[in-house]
């Protein structure tokens, strides 16, 4: 609530500023959507082979975003990696306390967007691994 | 004549229930299926010359006989009967909307001018008397006023901070492409992979919405990604927002669960053999596994039970705790309002 004690001028309303901001965003995102449904058309999803438990096929992959932790387990024992993505989401869950001081400086800033890359490419690194091999 | 408030509306359910009876009982617009069996027969009439007059003209085959038309003046429906006018269900429903409209636009000037002249003041605008309508018995407009004249700091107009608010259209994106293909999908091992397949190939507008569905789950996941980076770096998580950062990766777990859950579904062998491999990972947690693992497979299988059981988690179990979670992140910053960057 501290933030509503500000000058007038650092405000804009709710309603018609933001809502008009909201809306032309939303807009844009429907007519992304609107072009991605006329690709649809065009080019429908598919399916592959009907499932059947008898034949295992030689290349099993995940989504994309399932992808990394695939990638990981083929290099580390299987209850590590089983257990690693939930002590990450712990970490993720309990990261507003452990990183709990109030930023001093723009250096803080700058850590976290360096820490956060180098999670993300290092997941994204693992899933392109995994998508080419 | 006004003498109760409500007698004008009385007199204009009379006039229009007449009117619709008279339309009713009348001749006009009889199937001539009803007439004497002498003017079924085929005879040389204005419509037939017409048709040949056209096909002479175009010399194509593709004009339909129209030898069943009787002569301008045994028609009983000359109207019906115009040449070269489409006489498909459109048409008719068309006319009844064109007319239908000049109608009620007729009906609401003639209430618009009686009311005026009884009440000696001027017309309000109707959608101004609605909102009144609902002000006097609900008392909306003061909290309303309130919640939309809350002022938004300038910041959060930036670019990066509308990456929530997509992730939150792509969930009602989601939503209703998911219903439209609920309307044919069927989660059992038999018609599964068929209804899929009947969605891309007969049901209209089917691959657009399967694709629309797909994708957007993809941005979904995207976008979330994305939202939590711009939060994480922004240091938008502290004091006094833990929650709403732990609702958010709740989010993120559930939005993960939709992919997963949903994926299984085509019942192909993509689909299939991932959701196996899933669950095999997740039976690898030590103690709980084993019971994740069953509780996932409903048995040590991948069999109708499972696909049953994500269908089920993927319609209704997930989205009611996506919408109650989402009401809730919504909600905590609409009270804290956003953060402030330094």
């Amino acid at each position: 609530m501290v933030e509503e004690e500000k000058k007038k001028d650092d405000t804009i309303p709710f309603y018609p500023d933001h809502i008009r901001t909201e809306f032309y965003v939303t807009l844009g995102v429907f007519v992304l959507i609107l072009v991605v449904g006329l690709v649809g058309l065009l080019t429908p999803l598919g399916l592959g082979q009907p499932a059947d438990p008898m034949v295992t096929p030689e290349h099993i992959k995940p989504e994309w975003y399932f992808l990394s932790l695939y990638q990981l387990l083929k290099f580390i024992p299987k209850t590590t990696g089983a257990v690693a993505p939930i002590l990450a989401l712990l970490l993720l869950l309990a990261w507003p306390f452990i990183d709990h001081k109030p930023d001093k400086t723009k250096q803080t800033y700058r850590n976290r967007l360096i820490l956060s890359v180098t999670v993300l490419i290092l997941l994204v690194g693992l899933t392109i691994w995994g998508e080419l091999s | 004549m006004f003498r109760s408030r409500y007698s004008f509306y009385v007199l204009l359910l009379i006039g229009t229930i007449t009117l619709g009876l008279l339309g009713l009982f009348s001749q006009h617009g009889r199937a001539f299926d009803d007439l004497p069996s002498e003017d079924k027969t085929p005879q040389p009439s204005y419509a037939t010359d017409l048709n040949t007059l056209t096909s002479n003209i175009l010399s194509t085959s593709d004009i339909p006989e129209r030898t069943e038309i009787p002569a301008p003046d045994k028609d009983p429906c000359l109207h019906c009967h115009i040449q070269g006018e489409f006489s498909n269900i459109w048409t008719p429903f068309g006319r009844w909307f064109l007319f239908g409209s000049m109608g009620l636009f007729f009906i609401f000037g003639v209430y618009r001018s009686a009311s005026v002249w009884k009440n000696k003041t001027p017309w309000k605008p109707i959608l101004h008397r609605a909102a009144e309508w609902v002000d006097i018995r609900y008392e909306l407009s003061e909290p309303l006023s309130k919640a939309l004249n809350k002022p938004v700091p300038k910041y959060a107009t930036r670019w990066f901070y509308c990456l929530g608010g997509i992730t939150g259209f792509l969930f009602v994106v989601q939503g209703i492409s998911g219903i439209m293909l609920a309307f044919y999908y069927n989660p059992t091992i038999e018609a599964a992979y068929s209804s899929i397949l009947y969605i891309e190939t007969q049901v209209s507008f089917g691959s657009a919405v399967r694709f629309i569905h797909h994708w957007s789950a993809n941005g979904m996941i995207l976008m979330c990604i994305a939202h939590m980076m711009r939060v994480f770096i922004m240091g938008a998580y502290k004091t006094p927002r833990e929650l709403n950062w732990i609702s958010g990766v709740l989010l993120l777990i559930l939005t993960l669960a939709f992919g997963f859950t949903g994926y299984l579904l085509p019942w192909d062998q993509r689909a299939f053999w991932a959701t196996t491999v899933g669950s095999e990972i997740a039976g690898s947690i030590p103690v709980i596994g084993e019971l994740a693992l069953v509780f996932l497979r409903v048995g040590w299988n991948v069999t109708g039970q499972t696909l049953s059981r994500f269908y089920a988690l993927h319609i209704l179990v997930l989205p009611i705790f996506t919408l109650i979670l989402m009401a809730l992140h919504f909600m905590m910053i609409r009270r804290q309002g956003v953060a402030r960057p330094m």
